[in-house]
C-alpha cells in the first residue's frame, strides 16, 4: 500500500463519544438515502467505543467476555473468536419468553440471493400462517453497513463467523430462547453444539456448512490436483478471462496468503497483507479474474472454467445450475485439507424483530433434519450440520455425485478447521485499503 | 395571467423541497468527509464548519491525484466516459434530429419509443443484458456468429471472446445504451423548437443543404447538445452498477466503484464521503459550463 497513513484526529475530538444525537444520524440518513443512496453506509455512526463486553459479560464459560483477557478485540470490545480461542459473547437483551408465535403479516429475512429454498420457506409460511418474505444482500459487509444504519427492518439475519461479534457489538441481535430452538440438541453436530464463535450458544444456531477451494470444469480445464492447490489460480494464464477470484477481501486475499505459505488467516501483519495484494494484482494482471461471487451459476456454464469457490457452489451447480449437456462428472474441486479455510454460515434473530417468536420457530424449523436435507440438496447445495445428513450416504444414494465427495465437510474436518475470523478495527483497515488498492486495478 | 408573486407562491414548497433534500444530503457528505472518526474508525460528522478536520480530503486528493494510489482508476473513468459521450452524440444526434424535424407524423411514435426503455428500470435491463451476453446467451452467440467479437479483437478493443469478461467496450457500450434517451431527449426538444424559417432562409440564400446544417442548424442546436451531455455526463460519473453488472473486474473499475467499495466496506467510510466530495467539484465544472451555455442561449434569444 502506497498510503497507509491515517488523518490524526483533530485536537479538539482525540475521541468522540456524545456529540451525535442519534436524530441527528438519522435525519442524516433520510437525506442521504435520496442522495442516491451511495452514503447510506455512513449513518449509524453513533459510538461504539464504550466496550459493550466490559458491561454484561457475566457468566460465560472460560476468561472469554472479558476485553481485558489480552488478545484481540473487535469495534465493541469484544474478543475475537479464534478457533483455537473461543468466545462467549456477552448477554446484551433478555432471550423472548416463550409465547405464542406471531401469526398474519410477514417475517423478514435477511440473507445471500439463492441460499434459501423458495419451497422451504413457502411450506413454513403455510404451516404457521405468516408469509416470509427474504431480502439479499451480496456481500457482509454492505449488510453489515445497511443493518447498522437502523434503516432495514428484519426478523431473522444470514450471517458468518467474522461478522457476528460486531453485530452483537452494535446491538443488532438478541439473545436466543433456546428452548424454543430444541431442534439444536436434537439435530445438529455435536461440533457446532456450543460453537468457538458462539460459546453457549448464546446468539445464533448453524446454517450450512463450507470450505473454501478451486472447483474447476474437468472437461474444459487440464489441471492437476497435486499441484499445491492455490497456484491453480495463478497458473491459469491460458484461462485469462475466464477464472473466478471471490468477491470477498477475506477469501480473495486468503488466497495469496495460504499461497504464501501463511497459516494464520487472520493475519494482521502490513507486510504480509500488502505482500498478498501485489500477488493478487499480479494474478489480474495475467489472468484477468472475475471478481464475483457466483461460481455456482458460472461454472457449470462455463462462463468461468476454473476459480476460486466455496464448495458449496460446486455442490449448488451439480443440483440446480447444470445445463443439460453438462454431465455433473464435468465438475470438480479441491481445497487444502491442512490449514485450509472450513466455515459455516449461521442464523441469529434481530434485536428489533417484530415477531421474535415466530423467527425462533423459522430457526428451529431449519434444523430439521428433513428440511435442512430438503433445503439443501433440492436447492441450496450448501451442506447443513444435521446428524442424519450423512456425507457417505448422499453418495451411496446419488445424490450428490462421487466426484464431488471432497466438497462435503465432515465433523472430523471441522473439528480441525481455519478460518476467517474477525480482525481488529486496525487489521480490518489494513485488509480494506489492501482489497481497494487490488480494485484499482 | 396570474400576477407574478402566484406563481412565487405556488413554486415556493417545490424550491424549498428541493433546496432542503439536495442541501442537507449534500452537507451530510461534506460533514463525514470533513469529519472526524472514533477510536473505532466510524465516522462521526463534524456539522460545525470551524472543526472541519481536512486529513481526509488531502488523503482522498492525494490517493486520485496524479501518480496516486487510484490515479489510473480516475484515467480510465475520463476515458470511458469521453467515448460514450462522441457515441452518444453519434447515435444521438441523428434521431433527435429525425423525430423533431423529418418524422412528420411518426415523430409521436419516435418518441414514445425513446421513453419507453423507462418502463423497466436500468438496472433490471442490464440484469437482462448480463444473461444474453453471457458466453451461453443469446446476443454474445450472434455477435460472435456475426464475428463482432474477433473484429473487436482484432481493433484491439476486446480480448477473448467472453463479452461480460471485464470488457471496457462491454462497460463502455452500456453506458451509452444507458443514458442516450437522457441525451436524445433534451435535444429533441432543442431541435424540434429550431425556426424553420431560418432553414429556409439559409436554403433561398444559396447555401446547400450541408452548409446550412453546419452553419445554422448545428449552432442553433448547440445548446440542446450542451444540455443533453452535461445531463448524462453527471450521472455517468457517479455510475458504479453499469461497471459492476457488465464486467465487475478490477480492469474496468470507475472512481463511483471504488467509492462504493469504501462507503459500503470497512472502516473508511469518510475518505469515500471525502472521494464523493472532490467528484462532485469536478462535476460543478461540467455545470458551470452548462450554465454558462444556457445564459449565452438566454441573451442571444432576447
Amino acid at each position: 500500500m502506497n498510503d497507509t497513513s491515517v488523518p490524526s484526529p483533530s485536537e479538539k475530538h482525540p475521541e468522540e463519544h456524545s456529540g451525535v444525537s442519534r436524530r441527528s444520524l438519522l435525519t442524516g440518513a433520510g437525506a442521504l438515502a435520496l442522495g442516491g443512496g451511495a452514503l447510506a453506509g455512513l449513518v449509524g455512526c453513533e459510538d461504539t467505543t464504550t466496550p459493550v463486553a466490559a458491561a454484561g459479560a457475566g457468566g460465560g464459560a472460560g476468561i472469554m467476555g472479558d476485553p481485558t483477557a489480552g488478545g484481540p478485540v473487535d469495534p465493541a470490545g469484544i474478543p475475537l473468536a479464534r478457533v483455537d480461542y473461543p468466545v462467549t459473547l456477552p448477554l446484551i437483551g433478555d432471550p423472548v419468553k416463550p409465547g405464542e408465535p406471531e401469526r398474519g403479516g410477514v417475517l423478514r429475512v435477511y440473507n445471500y440471493a439463492d441460499y434459501l429454498n423458495p419451497a422451504v420457506l413457502n411450506a413454513f409460511g403455510e404451516e404457521n400462517g405468516v408469509k416470509v418474505e427474504v431480502s439479499t444482500f451480496e456481500t457482509l459487509d454492505e449488510a453489515f453497513s445497511k443493518l447498522s444504519t437502523g434503516g432495514l427492518e428484519f426478523d431473522v439475519i444470514f450471517t458468518t463467523t467474522d461478522q457476528i461479534s460486531r453485530l452483537v457489538g452494535r446491538k443488532l441481535l438478541q439473545p436466543l430462547n433456546y428452548d424454543l430452538i430444541p431442534n439444536l440438541r436434537k439435530n445438529v453436530w455435536d461440533v457446532l453444539q456450543s460453537p468457538y464463535y458462539d460459546v453457549g450458544p448464546r446468539y445464533t444456531v448453524p446454517y450450512v456448512l463450507f470450505t473454501t477451494g478451486i472447483g474447476w470444469r474437468n472437461d474444459l480445464v487440464s489441471y492437476d490436483p497435486a499441484e499445491p492447490i492455490w497456484d491453480a489460480l495463478w497458473d491459469a494464464e491460458r484461462y485469462r478471462g475466464k477464472v473466478q477470484l471471490l468477491n470477498d477481501p477475506r477469501e480473495a486475499i486468503g488466497a495469496a496468503l495460504m499461497r504464501a505459505g501463511i497459516t494464520n488467516l487472520n493475519t494482521e501483519n502490513p507486510a504480509q497483507i500488502e505482500a498478498a495484494i501485489r500477488d493478487l494484482i499480479k494474478l489480474n494482471d495475467d489472468v484477468r479474474v472475475k471478481v464475483a461471487i457466483n461460481g455456482y451459476e458460472t461454472l457449470p456454464t462455463g462462463r468461468i472454467v476454473l476459480g476460486e469457490v466455496w464448495s458449496g457452489d460446486v455442490l449448488s451447480a451439480a443440483i440446480s445450475y447444470l445445463p443439460k449437456d453438462v454431465p455433473a462428472t464435468a465438475l470438480s474441486y479441491v481445497y487444502q485439507e491442512q490449514g485450509g479455510p472450513i466455515a459455516n454460515d449461521m442464523i441469529g434473530i434481530a434485536a428489533a424483530a417484530q415477531k421474535p417468536v415466530m423467527a425462533h420457530r423459522f430457526l428451529n424449523y431449519l434444523l430439521d433434519a428433513d428440511v435442512a436435507l430438503e433445503n439443501f440438496v433440492d436447492f441450496v447445495g450448501y451442506q447443513p450440520p444435521i446428524r442424519g445428513i450423512d456425507p457417505a450416504s448422499l453418495i451411496k444414494d446419488e445424490v450428490i455425485p462421487p466426484n464431488l465427495a471432497n466438497a462435503l465437510v465432515t465433523p472430523e474436518a471441522f473439528a480441525s478447521a481455519n478460518a476467517f475470523l474477525g480482525l481488529t478495527v486496525t487489521g480490518q483497515r489494513l485488509w480494506d485499503r489492501g482489497w481497494q488498492q487490488f480494485r484499482a486495478g | 395571467m396570474a400576477p407574478r408573486w402566484v406563481w412565487r407562491l405556488l413554486s415556493a414548497p417545490g424550491l424549498l423541497f428541493l433546496a432542503v433534500f439536495f442541501l442537507v444530503a449534500f452537507y451530510a457528505v461534506v460533514a463525514v468527509g470533513l469529519g472526524n472518526v472514533t477510536t473505532q474508525f466510524q465516522p462521526v460528522p463534524h456539522w460545525n464548519p470551524l472543526d472541519w478536520n481536512v486529513g481526509y480530503l488531502r488523503e482522498a486528493l492525494s490517493n486520485l491525484a496524479p501518480g496516486g494510489q487510484m490515479w489510473p482508476v480516475v484515467v480510465r473513468t475520463v476515458l470511458y466516459i469521453a467515448v460514450a459521450m462522441a457515441l452518444t452524440l453519434l447515435i444521438g444526434y441523428p434521431v433527435a434530429y429525425y423525430a423533431a424535424r423529418c418524422a412528420g407524423r411518426w415523430s409521436g411514435l419516435i418518441l414514445a419509443l425513446l421513453v419507453l426503455p423507462f418502463w423497466i428500470s436500468y438496472i433490471m435491463r442490464l440484469l437482462a443484458w448480463t444473461n444474453l451476453l453471457a458466453s451461453d446467451g443469446y446476443a454474445s452467440e450472434a455477435l460472435n456468429a456475426l464475428g463482432v467479437d474477433r473484429l473487436f479483437n482484432t481493433l484491439g478493443l476486446m480480448e477473448g471472446d467472453d463479452w461480460l469478461g471485464g470488457q471496457p467496450v462491454t462497460v463502455i457500450i452500456a453506458l451509452v445504451y444507458g443514458y442516450v434517451p437522457f441525451f436524445i431527449l433534451p435535444l429533441y426538444a432543442s431541435l424540434n423548437r429550431l425556426d424553420q424559417r431560418l432553414i429556409e432562409t439559409s436554403r433561398d440564400l444559396g447555401a446547400s443543404a450541408a452548409e446550412t446544417f453546419r452553419r445554422v442548424i448545428l449552432p442553433l442546436s448547440r445548446p440542446g447538445i450542451y444540455a443533453g451531455m452535461v445531463l448524462i455526463a453527471l450521472p455517468m460519473f457517479g455510475d458504479y452498477f453499469t461497471q459492476d453488472l457488465m464486467s465487475g473486474s478490477p480492469n474496468t473499475n470507475m472512481v463511483g466503484n471504488i467509492i462504493n467499495g469504501y462507503v459500503q466496506g470497512g472502516p473508511d467510510k469518510s475518505l469515500g464521503a471525502a472521494m464523493t466530495m472532490l467528484l462532485s467539484a469536478f462535476l460543478l465544472i461540467f455545470m458551470a459550463f452548462y450554465l454558462r451555455s444556457l445564459r449565452r442561449e438566454q441573451r442571444e434569444a432576447e
